[in-house]
């Protein structure tokens, strides 16, 4: 007959003590507070930027030689560049760019220099009679206009073009063609393609939240690890191993920690969220009809399920280990050295689920999806950007469960002989002998 | 009825901690566990709360395996001392007290009734850092006998204690026996050992050189204690360098001196003539603990063990 140590009550005793430890100090309460400001106030950045942007209108100013050519221009840029986003009222909504044509080409680039301009689309001719188009600015261009101003020259080419069609023929109107991207493994919601703004904008989403799972699973799991040696640096770990068991003693301590870090986590995340789930509405009522559209839709319960669920599973899986870790340094100084490699570990989690967020669905998303420690990174990833069958995430979870089981195991022996160790420099032979053997 | 401690080996890779010790402890009795540094008593006292396990031989309370009685059957009172410092005194006497399985209220009512008795009753809401050394040391202390433990097991319990608070332990365990409970304590403070224990061992390299009651210990040992006095000299150095003697302590008009398996307190005297000192006083006394664990081990007890101070921890 062995001594019985059932898990409970002892488990709850020492996780109460170190979530109320940790709960209670100022530190925890102002820091938790700061990160809390610091979330909501990334999270509105979007609106934000275009709440200080919503008057701002760019004088662009065309300049050619061919007054044709500069109609034309004026016209397609206009066209192009100012299309009312959906539902804004036409005799509200202020279009964001002032297109005209420039005669004095020397007075526009000294306007340009001094910002009272804010681009010039220059249009020539070559001597084989191609269009030559140059959109200049002050200072590096931006992407977006960029990329507008291209689309423009592309449709006065085409206009230029059609221009030499024979008398009589009629055109209408150039009109911009409706524009979509489709993925054959792209996700699927309630049995539909998720469409393509809603892809980008989980892909910025599940950005975010490997990020958050990332920095989190990090910073709580060497709270366990650094809790574990504090104890056994202040000589106090002597009292609780007589008390209470290993097994007792570590899962009370990342139930505790744990439980902590996830206080914070959702004091962080429950403003975010709420400000995610309803930025269109924020949005519309500070910026009006034309302020919908920010890069966060596509956020579902499921997506938050799914991150709660792996942030767990991962969390649980990491600060097993940092408290296998923490139990076998002497100070806590040593810590950062030790824990190194299982930063890196989950750094490589991290780098997997941004090369699946980047597109990756082959065999290489599926693999890393489902082996632990990557998987927790690695399928949410793939649940935010791809389709991926309830089996493959029942399967991850079940191998994910069994992981923590056979880490929790190691742990246990790792951790009780961890604890009584004193003055010596651990290596992974220690870390190894001490899992295989009982103390 | 006792705690037994029968033919119990433990290793540390190439050190050999405990090697087959034998001895038991009667029930209800003060008990010394003796021996120097990295003798063998801390691996000894883990072993018995089953933190360590042993390589061959076991620890049984009453008949059983100390393995497989509950937690709460002892109570430890660790050699490296530490509490949660920001924490409260009262908070974590409650805390420990319910690890062992007491309900909260009790325990607390308990607490403050020892931190009266150790004269710390407004301590109670300090937090630990905020106490000196020595309270903490009570404190840890009352966290070790909170839930009524039936064996009390103490490394080193009067280290850093002033005299005042190693008074209200002695009492303490005092108090404690007499309601029934075993204590078993080691120290290297042979007058605190020889004034409370009424049996004792000594362990060298983990194993037993001697054991039995005080009265035992003295009547069986072939180290003898000399009181001597010299006239005009209060402390004359130069008697520890006379051929057998161990060991000098000065008292109150003359000198302890310890002295070595063989040699007789007439050469002493000998040789203290010999000197040309005037001998004023001169007494043949039981030997002290402190000579009968010399005899045994070779050395003082506060004399450290040959190998690797951290032996005992080392895996």
């Amino acid at each position: 007959m062995a001594r019985h140590d059932p898990l409970l009550p002892n488990a709850a005793i020492v996780a109460r003590r170190e979530y109320v430890d940790r709960v209670r100090s100022k530190l925890y309460r102002i820091s938790t507070l700061v990160l809390m400001a610091l979330a909501v106030g990334v999270a509105l950045t979007p609106i934000a930027l275009r709440y200080f942007d919503r008057a701002r209108v760019d004088e662009i100013g065309v300049i050619t030689a061919d007054d044709d050519l500069a109609a034309a221009t004026v016209a397609t840029a206009n066209g192009i560049m100012n299309i009312p986003p959906p539902g804004a009222d036409p005799k509200e909504w202020t279009p964001p760019y002032a297109i005209g044509r420039l005669l004095d080409r020397e007075l526009a680039v000294s306007d340009l220099a001094a910002g009272r301009l804010d681009a010039i689309i220059e249009v020539g001719r070559l001597a084989d009679g191609t269009l030559q188009v140059t959109y200049r600015t002050n200072g590096p261009a931006d992407g977006v206009k960029a990329q507008l101003a291209g689309f423009t020259a592309l449709s006065v080419a085409i206009l230029d073009w059609t221009s030499s069609l024979p008398p009589g023929s009629q055109l209408g109107t150039f009109r911009t063609p409706a524009f979509n991207t489709e993925s054959l493994v792209g996700p699927v919601e309630n049995g539909q393609a998720v469409d393509a703004v809603q892809v980008a904008s989980r892909g910025f989403l599940g950005t975010v939240f490997i990020i958050l799972m990332f920095i989190t699973i990090l910073i709580y799991g060497m709270w366990v690890a650094t809790g574990v040696a504090a104890e056994k640096s202040s000589r106090v770990m002597e009292l609780m191993i007589s008390a209470a068991s290993p097994r007792q003693l570590l899962v009370g301590k990342v139930i505790g920690i744990g439980g902590a870090g996830l206080t914070q986590y959702l004091a962080i995340a429950l403003p975010v969220v709420l400000v995610l789930a309803f930025q269109d509405q924020i949005a519309r009522a500070i910026l009006g009809a034309g302020g919908a559209g920010l890069p966060t839709g596509g956020l579902t319960l499921g997506l938050l399920a799914a991150y709660g669920l792996f942030f767990l599973l991962g969390f649980a899986l990491f600060a097993l280990i940092y408290a296998a870790v923490g139990s076998f340094v002497s100070r806590p100084d040593d810590l950062q050295t030790l824990s190194l490699p299982l930063s890196l570990v989950a750094m490589a989690g991290y780098l997997c689920a941004l090369v699946v967020l980047l597109g990756s669905a082959g065999t290489f998303a599926r693999l890393t999806s489902l082996v632990p420690p990557l998987s927790p990174f690695s399928m949410l990833a793939r649940l935010m950007v791809s389709t991926v069958q309830p089996w493959e995430v029942a399967l991850s979870i079940g191998v994910l469960v069994a992981t923590i089981g056979l880490v929790a195991a190691a742990t246990i022996r790792i951790y009780a002989t961890g604890v009584l160790l004193y003055g010596q420099r651990p290596g992974i032979r220690a870390f190894i002998a001490a899992a295989w053997r009982a103390h | 009825m006792s705690l037994e401690i029968d033919g119990v080996t433990k290793r540390y890779g190439a050190t050999l901690a405990l090697d087959g010790l034998s001895f038991s402890v009667p029930r209800g009795r003060i008990f010394g566990f003796l021996g120097a540094n990295g003798a063998g008593k801390t691996t000894t006292m883990r072993i018995c709360l089953g933190i360590l396990r042993a390589d061959a031989g076991q620890a049984r309370w009453n008949g059983a395996a100390t393995t497989d009685l509950p937690r709460r059957t002892f109570g430890y009172l660790p050699e490296e001392r530490g509490l949660y410092p920001r924490m409260t005194v009262i908070d974590q006497l409650v805390y420990f007290a319910r690890l062992y399985g007491e309900p909260a209220d009790a325990a607390r009512r308990n607490a403050h009734h020892w931190l009266d008795r150790f004269r710390i009753p407004d301590y109670a809401d300090r937090r630990a850092e905020e106490l000196s050394k020595g309270n903490q040391q009570k404190v840890q202390f009352i966290a070790a006998i909170l839930h009524g433990p039936d064996v009390l097991l103490m490394d080193e319990p009067f280290t850093g204690l002033d005299p005042v608070n190693l008074s209200l332990l002695r009492d303490a365990f005092v108090e404690l026996r007499d309601a029934g409970r075993t204590i078993v304590f080691s120290t290297h403070q042979m007058e605190a050992a020889e004034a409370l224990c009424e049996s004792l061992a000594i362990v060298d390299h983990g194993r037993l050189v001697a054991g039995g009651t005080l009265g035992e210990l003295k009547r069986t040992s072939r180290a003898r204690t000399v009181r001597l006095g010299v006239e005009g000299e209060i402390l004359p150095t130069w008697l520890a360098g006379i051929d057998g003697v161990a060991a000098v302590r000065p008292a109150a008009g003359f000198t302890e001196l310890e002295l070595r398996p063989g040699t007789e307190p007439r050469d002493v005297l000998s040789a203290a003539l010999a000197r040309g000192a005037l001998v004023n006083h001169f007494e043949v006394a039981e030997p002290s603990l402190e000579a009968i664990f010399i005899e045994h081990v070779g050395r003082p007890s506060d004399v450290e063990d040959p190998p690797p101070i951290d032996q005992e921890h080392a895996a």
